[in-house]
């Protein structure tokens, strides 16, 4: 597991190969934009994606506690794709997992996605909060340019970085630190990126395979 | 103050445009019966009556068809073919007292759908008064539309998707009901593609209500004649109203060859020669391969020749369609010198007035370069003339073979593709709605159409699962429903917001998101694709329509622009699959260098390259029907192969791709690889033993050619790129128009995405499937790739290690889109790129 340990506002936390983020002084797992139920709700409008993206997230974040001590995970925004995201197979893959993680907290600081889909089902025991919710340092959003005290740690864009040399060009979900703002990757195994041009103070870590790599500035 | 067309004349873009011929009939009552069409004798009379005498083709294609006989049209362009077919169907005409459709025009394009209508309409009106003829295209009115679907008029013009649309209609079968000819026009250009397989299915269905269906077809020359009539009337006759015309093929060879550049695209070192050319001529069709070059060779033949502004044009598919017609006017009335375009005026009525046709670069095939050519010399006792024009000196190679090729008339078929299953699961849904289906009749019905002739019950029941279920039934998904079986086991579709999706999502052909440009008060100028504005910053300029303009900013799916002055910017690319160069074409080529390897330079332009082959034989070789030549080179870049097979660069992307997997399969690596229609090139980050990896393990080798190519696709993008299309015709991305709000937000996910997903949790999946396969036959061209191994196997190679790139290395030297293939883990990968990221920076 070669993820990269860095510093946010006087906090040591990792970058995860996962395109995740944690935070071990507070024993907490940061994932942004996982879009549960994005794929049944293509389903429900006629578009025929197949089963599996559910359980995929909920094993990539079972991957994520079995190797990192966590007491909470925080969501920033976009948890559910839709309100067809409710479908009953979805919740019951979820209420499972929840189930052999019970003493786990969950907090869900909500996205533009979940004003649509409305909140989680109150079974899976989710903690709401709306953009900023301060939690030491960090203002927890999903929107990056919230503007408020405390360093924010958001999600939204989906960032990509494109790697590119005379040669070849790659595009890779990545971490941008700023000096005020850490935007985080999509975690969703059903989500796209956008690729965005990092800001002259943004620190740029991308994500490939099992590794995380700093991208120099030049 | 507006190149695109003569520049003194403002924009005409103000009113909405208005399907000609449809303007005249604001409120016409429904089609109601109708007399008798005219005798064959009223007919001659009207040819009489005008001074033109009837062709043989004519008469006997009016003969086939009073005996109710199919049948396939074969003549070049002109109204010949047009009244031959129409007149016919006029003949046909039975007194009724039904209203109702008669005749159904499908043709190609919407551009060519006003001018067709005008012609049938000016006969009909002389003929067969009581008959309405309109059209049906993308571009008609809501209006108009609304009134067509309550009752059509006796003979409507459409496209294949306008007329799927139609069939999509619940009452489909009663609008048909009265049909008795269908006519689709330019044939040629469809049977190749997904629309023309889209037409067979819309054709299946309409000889299954209408068992006595009439079909003709009407084609331009081709390879592949007889299966051309066979896809579309089985039964039907080959009539040939092929009128063989004086035509003349030449080169503009450039003063001085020697200072002709080795590699290019644009050829604007030929400005002056070509200027001089038009300057002689009373008017000029300049054809360039792709719409970008169009922009930039109109903006330079205007610097150089300030004095035809007004009477210089532009034209190609992305301008406005106001701007394209006003030219189109202008060429038929004389008033144009010259006009520079692109393939959007390959087909369609004649401009008499046209003198000359110029090709810049390669025409890629014997058939288009005929097809462009016979656009010139219609005004009696005129020749038709193309003069091919080089933009670089080895295509002055290809104009040596182009030229002989003609000669001997060897011209290329067009195969119908096989049983493409994206086109079927979007016919499934179309017949769902347009009255729905039992499961076995529709079977039986598809089979009918010439490219699912060999559907098997496998494929048939996972294109219905994949449309009822959303896939294989023991995956089914429960909230998954777009045609679902009703109690007495007829498909429909339930839900009217995927019927509205579906309807507007109808059509094959795929375009990139585009946006429309606008100057400010709102004048369209036409559409760029999303991609090139993305770019763009605030106050950037850049060349469209043969204008320089300014991005202001972007609004709701449409730039805003001002005119602007100075620098020239960039210019839009707009995709589209470049053409492989034709394997006729491409041994035609490979013969010339043959002949030159024996001392032989025939014709001025073998005269004219023979100092650069003189320098490919000194430092490497020339390739023949008999060698193949490979070098290999190291530069700054890195570690190059080349390899010239001459197969056309679909050939060399499949032959490039397999030999770099070989190659890696040993060890991880990751190639750059670039194609041009000569040959390939590999290019590696690190050194690698070429010599003996060519010779170990029989690099070109048949065997195990489908699994190595399967393998070697895996490893580079290309079914990923061919997927996009199939996504977007099987319904799975909505793309919405322009103008359309921004709907359904929660539908945006992008093919690559598609992809992924389904490469991992339904690996089975047939559109995967047939990606690959599209890839194979289409892009690869498999069996092309098979019989060019068994050649390189039978050819002599000839291994030569070069100090620099030799004259027909550097072509593919500096060829700027690349294809990448990689068998190295992508952390292995980004490490590398980073480092060499680093070693570029210096210390």
């Amino acid at each position: 597991m070669s993820a990269i340990a860095t510093e946010l506002a006087g906090e040591r936390v990792l970058l995860l190969p996962q395109k995740a983020m944690y935070w071990p002084a507070a024993r907490t797992l940061m994932v942004a934009d996982i879009h549960f139920g994005k794929a049944a709700s293509f389903r429900a409008l006629g578009v025929p994606v197949p089963r599996g993206t559910t359980s995929a997230n909920l094993a990539a974040l079972e991957t994520l506690l079995t190797t990192h001590d966590t007491q909470r995970i925080v969501f920033l925004g976009d948890f559910l794709h839709a309100k067809a995201a409710q479908a009953p197979a979805t919740l019951q893959a979820m209420l499972d997992w929840r189930r052999r993680h019970r003493e786990l907290e969950l907090l869900l600081v909500r996205g533009n996605h979940d004003w649509h889909a409305g909140d989680p089902s109150t079974l899976l025991d989710v903690t709401m909060a709306d953009e900023p919710h301060a939690s030491g340092p960090f203002a927890l959003c999903h929107h990056p340019d919230v503007d408020c005290e405390g360093y924010v740690i958001a999600g939204h864009v989906h960032p990509v970085f494109h790697l590119r040399t005379t040669r070849e060009s790659l595009r890779l979900p990545c971490f941008l630190l700023g000096t005020t703002r850490a935007i985080l990757p999509a975690f969703g195994a059903f989500t796209g990126g956008h690729s965005l041009i990092p800001e002259a103070t943004d620190r740029v870590y991308v994500a490939a395979d099992d590794m995380v790599f700093p991208i120099e500035k030049r | 103050m507006s190149p695109a067309f003569p520049r003194p004349r403002p924009l005409p873009s103000r009113q909405p445009p208005v399907p000609p011929g449809e303007a005249a009939l604001p409120a016409r009552p429904p089609a109601a019966g109708s007399p008798a069409g005219p005798s064959r004798e009223a007919v001659e009379a009207w040819f009489t009556a005008r001074g033109w005498s009837i062709f043989p083709f004519q008469r006997e294609v009016w003969d086939a068809a009073c005996h109710g006989t199919s049948g396939l049209l074969h003549a070049t362009t002109g109204a010949g073919k047009t009244l031959a077919v129409w007149l016919a169907a006029l003949q046909r005409a039975q007194a009724s007292r039904k209203p109702g459709l008669r005749v159904l025009w499908v043709t190609p394009m919407r551009a060519l759908a006003a001018d067709t209508l005008r012609a049938l309409q000016s006969s009909a009106a002389d003929l067969l008064p009581a008959w309405q003829v309109e059209s049906r295209t993308g571009d008609t009115d809501s209006g108009t539309r609304a009134r067509q679907a309550r009752s059509l008029p006796h003979a409507l013009v459409t496209t294949p998707e306008s007329l799927t649309v139609l069939l999509s209609r619940p009452e489909a079968k009663e609008l048909f009901a009265q049909l008795d000819m269908l006519v689709v026009d330019e044939w040629h250009e469809l049977m190749g593609n997904k629309r023309g397989v889209q037409t067979q299915l819309a054709l299946a269905r309409l000889r299954n209500w209408q068992p006595g269906l009439m079909v003709w077809g009407l084609s331009a020359t081709l390879g592949n004649l007889q299966q051309a009539r066979d896809v579309l009337a089985p039964d039907g006759t080959i009539v040939e109203g092929h009128l063989r015309k004086e035509l003349l093929i030449d080169t503009l060879v450039p003063d001085h060859p020697s200072r002709f550049p080795w590699a290019g695209h644009l050829g604007l070192q030929m400005l002056e020669p070509v200027a001089s050319e038009i300057a002689q001529h009373a008017s000029t069709l300049v054809f360039c391969n792709t719409r970008s070059q169009a922009e930039l060779w109109y903006q330079n033949l205007l610097d150089a020749r300030p004095e035809w502004a007004g009477v210089l044009a532009l034209h190609h598919g992305s301008l406005d369609k106001e701007v394209r017609e006003w030219v189109e006017q202008g060429l038929k009335q004389g008033m144009l010198k010259a006009v520079v375009c692109t393939s959007s005026l390959d087909l369609g009525v004649d401009f008499l007035p046209v003198e000359r046709v110029m090709q810049i670069g390669s025409a890629k095939g014997i058939a288009r370069l005929l097809q462009r050519a016979g656009r010139s010399g219609h005004a009696p006792g005129r020749t038709s003339r193309a003069t091919l024009v080089p933009t670089h000196s080895l295509e002055l190679l290809e104009a040596a073979g182009a030229i002989e090729a003609v000669r001997e008339r060897r011209i290329e078929p067009r195969p119908p593709p096989e049983k493409p299953l994206d086109v079927l699961v979007q016919h499934l849904v179309t017949v769902a709605l347009g009255g729905g289906f039992r499961s076995d009749e529709l079977l039986a019905e598809v089979r009918t159409a010439w490219s699912y002739r060999a559907l098997s019950q496998d494929e048939w029941q996972w294109a219905l699962d994949f449309v009822a279920r959303g896939g294989q039934s023991l995956s089914a998904y429960p909230e998954y429903r777009r045609v679902l079986p009703d109690e007495e086991g007829i498909y429909r579709v339930p839900d009217a917001a995927i019927a509205r999706r579906h309807r507007m999502g109808i059509g094959t052909i795929v375009s990139e998101a585009t946006v429309q440009v606008k100057y400010m008060n709102g004048s369209a100028l036409g559409s760029v694709e999303e991609g090139f504005i993305a770019r763009l910053a605030k106050g950037d300029h850049f060349l469209f329509g043969g204008r320089i303009l300014e991005f202001v900013r972007m609004h709701e799916m449409t730039a805003f622009v001002r005119r602007a002055t100075g620098a020239k910017g960039a210019v839009p690319r707009w995709q589209g699959g470049k053409m492989p160069l034709s394997s006729e074409l491409a041994h035609a080529a490979l013969e010339q260098l043959r002949r030159a390897t024996e001392g032989r330079y025939d014709g001025p332009e073998m005269q004219a390259i023979k100092p650069l082959l003189e320098i490919q034989q000194r430092w490497s070789a020339l390739p023949t029907p008999h060698t193949t030549v490979i070098e290999a080179m190291e530069s700054r870049e890195g570690h190059h192969l080349f390899v010239y097979p001459f197969a056309g660069r679909s050939v060399h992307i499949g032959l490039a791709s397999l030999l770099a997997y070989r190659i890696a399969r040993a060890r991880p690596a990751t190639f750059s690889i670039a194609v041009n229609d000569y040959g390939f090139e590999l290019l590696a980050p690190e050194a690698l033993p070429w010599r003996e990896a060519l010779d170990e393990g029989g690099a070109f080798t048949t065997d195990h050619l489908l699994e190595d190519v399967l393998a070697s696709l895996n490893a580079s993008e290309l079914s990923q790129r061919r997927f996009r299309e199939i996504a977007r015709i099987a319904g799975l991305i909505f793309q919405g128009y322009p103008g359309q709000p921004k709907s359904n937000r929660q539908l945006q996910a992008s093919s690559s995405l598609f992809f992924e997903v389904f490469r991992k949790h339904d690996a089975g999946n047939l559109l995967l499937t047939q990606a690959q396969r599209e890839v194979l036959e289409q892009e690869l061209e498999l069996g092309r790739l098979r019989t060019t191994l068994q050649e390189l196997q039978r050819r002599r190679p000839s291994f030569h290690e070069v100090r620099r790139a030799t004259p027909f290395g550097f072509a593919l030297m500096v060829e700027r889109f690349r294809e990448k293939l990689t068998t190295e883990r992508l952390s292995d990968r980004v490490a590398r790129m980073l480092r060499e990221l680093e070693k570029a920076a210096g210390p």
